[in-house]
């Protein structure tokens, strides 16, 4: 059984990179605006729909329809903040979580209007492969995964650590009145952050819709694998975000194969769950809980 | 003469002669509805009056629905029996749901956990067949009252309609009262209520487990209404509907409870036909009312007269 080790750890990680970028796109959200998208996930899948729409109904090739499909959801969180979440920034948390339910719910909506509930299967841009090394196999799509989220988060971290328009955001997430008493434009960078936000988890949907089968639910599934992966991390930390996807993608593995295979649904859940009953900052998180 | 609140006796009043003007169909959706009222009724205690986050609401309805069935299935309870039972493991479940919030969770930590909770509860449907039926659902029994089964809806519109205002009757009490003041305190500013000696972590207790034994309660009834049970019911297309009922009515507001159930509750029925379109709809509503109507239509009809004006709520 434990020969089966490494092979879980493979597979584990590939599909924890795609938890991580997914949580990552949704702490850049939060850093930024400190507003959780509730309806992250449904942009996420959304994100791999688009590519489908655009290989399918306009017979493009999968890059530019990849690219087309990464500009229009860059645009939809552009216009989706500046439009819904800025008119209520400053109202209470509760209306903003809402507002990012009911988005979530009017795309899921949309998607379930076109394609009914039935599963769908995006096209692939590549034949699969299998890659076999010490002892272990690789998939095509694993290795692609493992790239591009390497190469999405030395990008985000070039961005954040080392640009003027990183320190604008961290700027912001430290405080949004103060940056906007030192000039910075908060609504436009926010819009800015929301697109790229957006931008970013559809790439993850995109890479989740060459391994799932896309079916209008998929959303939820891919928020609470985003969301346990910054809970277990810690909310706000970019490392965190990361850290805390490529554990859950190992442990749904390793659970699923050495315990019970319910463990591969029920992991994220149980994440969420133990992490904020028992250290609710997570890993490397600050300041969760209010105590009085 | 001036009108007070005693008018709204009428309303059950008025309700009465119903059965006699509809059809069985529409009946049916009428008793959808005051099934609904218990629901919003018991999820606006927690989300508009505590003013929390907490996505358990469709965990506890599940919950109660499940309850209500599995004594009925598994032990023969007779329905009626078995409502105060189901309101019972929905507090126990509220209880529950409150443990984070007690261990200082709030915002969208809490949302985030709830949510999860309410997956949790839908896998563990699936998961148990032995007693919920797996995903094949649970088929429940005919509802029967003191040995009389409740055949036709109109039966079961008159029990539920007894329900109903003892519910709605119950909470609004509970709302005008100390605790139902503690809890706006708290929403308000929960550090400021802790400061005033209000035991706040109590009132999170309190608040969740009244809130889970009235959802539980209307589980009972939906499960008495439907006759069965399957865990696609308790997904998150019923969460938007829970959340479009008490944000259209208005927050915090039990009258917008009442009013949300009612506008809102018969749309699904109305668009079955295109799967998506409620949510979509939905999903449209709630950002437009947030926009536009943050406080509900509750707050239009406060003011139209002052009598739809819950007492508990000062508007400012």
């Amino acid at each position: 059984m434990l020969s089966l080790l490494p092979q879980l750890l493979v597979s584990g990680i590939a599909i924890g990179m795609l938890y991580a970028l997914i949580a990552l796109s949704m702490t850049i959200l939060y850093r930024a605006t400190t507003v959780v998208n509730f309806g992250h996930g449904d942009l996420v899948m959304a994100g791999a729909y688009m590519v489908l729409i655009f290989v399918i109904n306009a017979t493009l090739p999968f890059l530019p329809a990849l690219l087309l499909s990464l500009a229009v959801l860059f645009g939809f969180g552009y216009l989706l903040h500046r439009a819904f979440i800025w008119p209520i920034i400053s109202g209470p948390h509760l209306g903003l979580a809402m507002m990012a339910i009911a988005i979530g719910y009017a795309v899921r909506g949309l998607v379930r209007l076109e394609y009914g509930s039935e599963m769908t299967k995006m096209p692939r841009p590549f034949e699969e492969q299998f890659f076999f090394a010490f002892n272990t196999v690789m998939t095509l799509d694993e290795i692609t995964f493992c790239v591009v989220v390497v190469v999405m988060l030395a990008a985000s971290w070039f961005v954040f650590a080392r640009t003027r328009f990183g320190r604008i955001v961290q700027a912001m997430f430290q405080t949004q009145r103060g940056a906007s008493l030192v000039g910075i434009d908060v609504r436009r960078f926010n819009n800015l952050i929301w697109g790229a936000g957006c931008a970013l988890g559809a790439l993850g949907g995109v890479m989740l819709g060459l391994i799932l089968v896309l079916d209008p639910d998929a959303g939820v599934w891919t928020l609470l694998r985003g969301f346990a992966a910054m809970t277990l991390g810690g909310f706000g930390s970019l490392y965190g975000a990361v850290v805390g996807g490529l554990v859950i993608g190992v442990l749904e593995k390793v659970l699923g194969t050495y315990v019970s295979t319910a463990f591969i649904d029920i992991t994220c859940y149980l994440v969420i769950i133990v992490v904020l009953l028992v250290r609710p900052r997570g890993l490397f998180g600050q300041h969760a809980t209010l105590r009085i | 003469m001036k009108l007070t609140r005693s008018v709204f006796w009428l309303l059950p009043l008025a309700a009465l002669a119903l059965p006699l003007l509809v059809n069985p169909y529409h009946q049916y959706v009428i008793n959808l509805i005051l099934v609904y009222v218990v629901v919003g009724v018991g999820f606006n205690i927690v989300v508009g009056n505590l003013g929390q986050l907490a996505f358990s609401n469709v965990a506890f309805f599940g919950i109660g629905a499940y309850a209500s069935a599995i004594f009925t299935t598994q032990l023969g309870v007779p329905w009626w029996l078995t409502v105060v039972p189901a309101g019972a493991v929905g507090a126990i479940a509220g209880c529950a749901a409150s443990i984070p919030a007690l261990r200082g969770v709030r915002l969208f930590y809490l949302a985030i956990m709830t949510l999860a909770f309410g997956e949790l509860m839908r896998w563990s449907y699936i998961r148990t067949p032995s007693l919920t039926g797996g995903s094949m659902g649970l088929t429940v029994p005919p509802a029967e009252l003191f040995g009389q089964v409740l055949e036709s809806e109109a039966q079961k519109f008159y029990v539920f309609l007894v329900i109903v205002v003892v519910v709605v009757v119950a909470v609004g009490r509970l709302l005008e009262s100390r605790i139902g003041r503690a809890f706006l305190a708290i929403k308000n500013d929960e550090r400021a209520a802790a400061a005033m000696a209000v035991p706040t972590g109590r009132y999170f207790v309190l608040a969740f487990a009244s809130s889970g034994f009235v959802v539980g309660v209307g589980g009972a009834m939906y499960a008495a209404l439907v006759g069965h049970l399957s865990p696609e019911a308790f997904d998150l297309v019923q969460l938007i509907l829970h959340f479009a009922i008490i944000m259209v009515g208005g927050l915090g507001s039990l009258v917008g409870s009442i009013l949300g159930a009612v506008l809102i509750t018969a749309t699904p029925e109305l668009f079955r036909d295109w799967p998506g379109f409620e949510e979509l709809m939905f999903g449209v509503v709630i950002v437009l009312v947030i926009l536009f109507l943050p406080r509900g239509l509750a707050s239009l009809l406060a003011k139209v007269h002052p009598i739809f004006r819950d007492r508990y709520l000062r508007e400012d």
